[in-house]
């Protein structure tokens, strides 16, 4: 029965036809487009900003603690003493940077101490660091450092002091403090430095219990060998790769290093981060669900309307496929048409952001500031992960088309009989 | 009633047609053992009153419904053992069909609603374009090809929709009160276009109408009461 079939010439005639359906009522697919438009809109900008923030504050967390990935004795978590140490960090050093594509590795000697003055006697959290290898790109607390101040390599004596911590003690730079620290053999033992410099992180717990010390004159102090140290800070350029290079290094490393992610290190900001991902994504989810009913209910409608002409349209020889196909075109057409108008509208809101951000500095209280011993960033800016954007394209593509199939299939199930008046 | 006998070269074929509808609980006969023959080239009006089963009839001929008994044959193809698809692609091939209301697709131009039959059934495009541009010259809609249905008469709608009912050259017509919806002198034209159809290129018009200019012209008369043929009459 068919005639020549040229399967080529109707198929993109079907694809002008819907199409031109789509703006037969020009009204209803502008309030459709604008429902796509704001969820991509709004999807986009939410994730763009957690993406950013989330990313920037675990590189910050990294740079202020262990890196991104931490080497430490195996009992070291369990039980934080200068005890457990690592031996050989340069061997490991060397083992780390044949096994994963890092940007440095760094030793460091982190643990606690008390800091007295002639007025007053305080604890804190102490990082010994070596002046000569770190600066702020894997040690962002020295961004806290005017620039007149701080260690130089050849500084046996000198100390960096939490700016809160040092109005605690009444020390200033240029004043003498004794630290008392317990060494490798659970001896109590102390050492005289003088304050080089003070330290502002924006996080004021961390400014009020944070010292920095030099590594080599504190290893000495602690009855530590040369090249020993409790902590080994691995910074990757993409904080994402952790998990990959967490894997890579338990397989590579000797069995007396434990092999930690940020996320297992600095649990508590891990936990906070996936709390926030995580409700970010059940609201983009609500908002993604209302957005697509709104789609089928105007899909729906517009099916329903056209009952008669789907009916004259079976009756003359159209297939229920095609009508199917015609359907699902017109909703795809809708997803293309609404993602082009999405990224016109969100690029510009976009890149403001990326480049300005939004100052929330007056928003935050001190209490506010930190998270998890974290600084937040004073002004929020945006930047999406290439993955993210696909899967918010993706997603609002699938949530058209699904939205579609219900109305497409409606369409080819029409009776002509019904929806049309033959006599 | 007098059924016509049946005849050997009949395109269309209904042997002891019944239709029962069910409305609620109630059963309702539309038709009731209707046999009929139409045989190529004939230009046959169904008339009746309403409710005698003029739509039922066309819609069992058209392929659009199933026959509640009885069988209907197409060009010796039997209706009932057909499915779907073939169903569609016998409508799509051999059947055209006038609507009362032209039924015109609102978003394409009188070009595009003609060769929408053409364009279903994948025939070429430079086919297409000749044999759509030479109907529309020949149902008087030459100059008018790009224009909407909203930018045409009732008229030149109707004249559209017998182009595109044509235009796969169906072995049969079905038209629907094609002249319900315009004024006599526009049916007058529109009936002096379709004899001519059926004259010059021998296409087959089975009309269901209320029409007393229809049936002036019909040259076979099937008048339906209650579901079944009351008279079968040929022009004189």
């Amino acid at each position: 029965m068919a005639k020549t079939t040229q399967r080529a010439a109707t198929s993109g005639s079907l694809v002008s036809l819907a199409w031109r359906n789509l703006w037969a009522n020009r009204r209803r697919t502008l309030i459709t487009l604008s429902s796509i438009v704001f969820g991509v809109f709004f999807a986009i900008l939410m994730t763009a900003l957690q993406d950013r923030n989330w990313a920037d504050m675990i590189d910050l967390a990294a740079k202020m603690g262990g890196g991104h990935v931490t080497l430490q004795h195996p009992e070291y978590q369990d039980a934080p003493t200068l005890r457990h140490s690592v031996q050989e960090v340069s061997e490991l050093a060397a083992a780390v940077e044949g096994a994963v594509p890092i940007d440095a590795v760094r030793p460091r000697i982190v643990g606690n101490l008390m800091l007295s003055t002639a007025h007053e006697s305080f604890g804190a959290g102490f990082i010994a660091y070596d002046p000569a290898l770190e600066t702020s790109e894997t040690l962002a607390i020295l961004n806290g450092v005017a620039e007149d101040e701080g260690l130089r390599p050849d500084d046996r004596q000198g100390i960096l002091l939490g700016t809160k911590l040092a109005y605690n003690l009444d020390a200033e730079v240029g004043d003498k403090v004794v630290y008392t620290v317990t060494d490798r053999n659970g001896e109590i033992t102390s050492a005289l430095c003088r304050v080089r410099g003070l330290v502002t992180t924006g996080a004021p717990s961390v400014d009020a219990s944070l010292v920095l010390l030099p590594i080599e004159p504190l290893r000495e102090v602690i009855g530590y060998g040369p090249d020993e140290a409790n902590q080994v800070a691995i910074f990757l350029s993409d904080q994402r790769s952790t998990e990959r290079a967490v894997s890579a290094l338990v397989s590579a490393l000797r069995d007396d290093v434990a092999v930690l992610g940020w996320n297992k290190a600095q649990p508590e900001l891990a936990g906070f981060i996936a709390a926030k991902v995580g409700g970010a994504w059940v609201v983009e989810g609500l908002i993604g669900i209302l957005v697509a009913a709104g789609i089928f209910n105007t899909l729906f409608v517009s099916v329903m309307e056209r009952m008669r002409e789907f009916g004259i349209m079976l009756a003359i020889g159209w297939s229920p496929g095609r009508l199917f196909r015609l359907v699902m075109l017109e909703s795809l057409w809708l997803g293309v048409v609404g993602l082009i108008l999405a990224g016109l509208v969100t690029v510009g809101p976009y890149l403001y952001l990326e480049k300005t951000g939004i100052d929330i500095s007056k928003m935050l209280t001190d209490e506010s500031m930190e998270i998890a011993g974290v600084a937040m960033a004073p002004v929020l800016k945006v930047g999406i992960f290439p993955m993210s954007l696909v899967i918010i394209l993706g997603a609002a593509m699938f949530a058209v088309l699904a939205s579609g199939i219900y109305p497409a299939w409606r369409a080819g199930r029409i009776n002509p009989v019904e929806t049309i008046r033959l006599v | 009633m007098s059924d016509s006998p049946q005849q050997a070269n009949s395109i269309i074929r209904l042997n002891s047609v019944g239709k029962v509808y069910q409305q609620g609980k109630l059963q309702v006969t539309a038709l009731d053992g209707v046999s009929l023959d139409v045989e190529p080239g004939e230009f046959l009006a169904l008339c009746g009153p309403s409710g005698s089963g003029k739509t039922t009839l066309l819609n069992l001929v058209g392929a659009l419904d199933q026959p509640s008994s009885g069988s209907i044959e197409l060009e010796g193809h039997n209706l009932e053992r057909m499915s779907r698809k073939e169903l569609s692609e016998l409508r799509r091939d051999r059947i055209g069909f006038v609507f009362q209301a032209y039924n015109l697709m609102p978003v394409l131009s009188a070009y595009e609603n003609a060769e929408m039959v053409l364009w279903v059934q994948g025939v070429d495009p430079q086919i297409r374009r000749d044999k759509v541009m030479g109907l529309l010259a020949e149902v008087g809609l030459e100059g008018l090809e790009d224009r909407r249905p909203n930018e045409l008469s009732g008229g030149q709608q109707q004249r559209v929709a017998i182009a595109r009912a044509i235009a796969s050259d169906p072995v049969v017509v079905l038209a629907d009160e094609p002249t319900a919806n315009v004024d006599s002198e526009t049916a007058i034209k529109l009936l002096d276009l379709m004899e001519r159809l059926n004259r010059e290129r021998g296409v087959t018009f089975v009309f269901s109408t209320h029409d007393p200019l229809v049936m002036e012209r019909a040259r076979r008369i099937v008048r339906l009461v209650d579901g079944k043929v009351q008279e079968d009459s040929q022009a004189a």
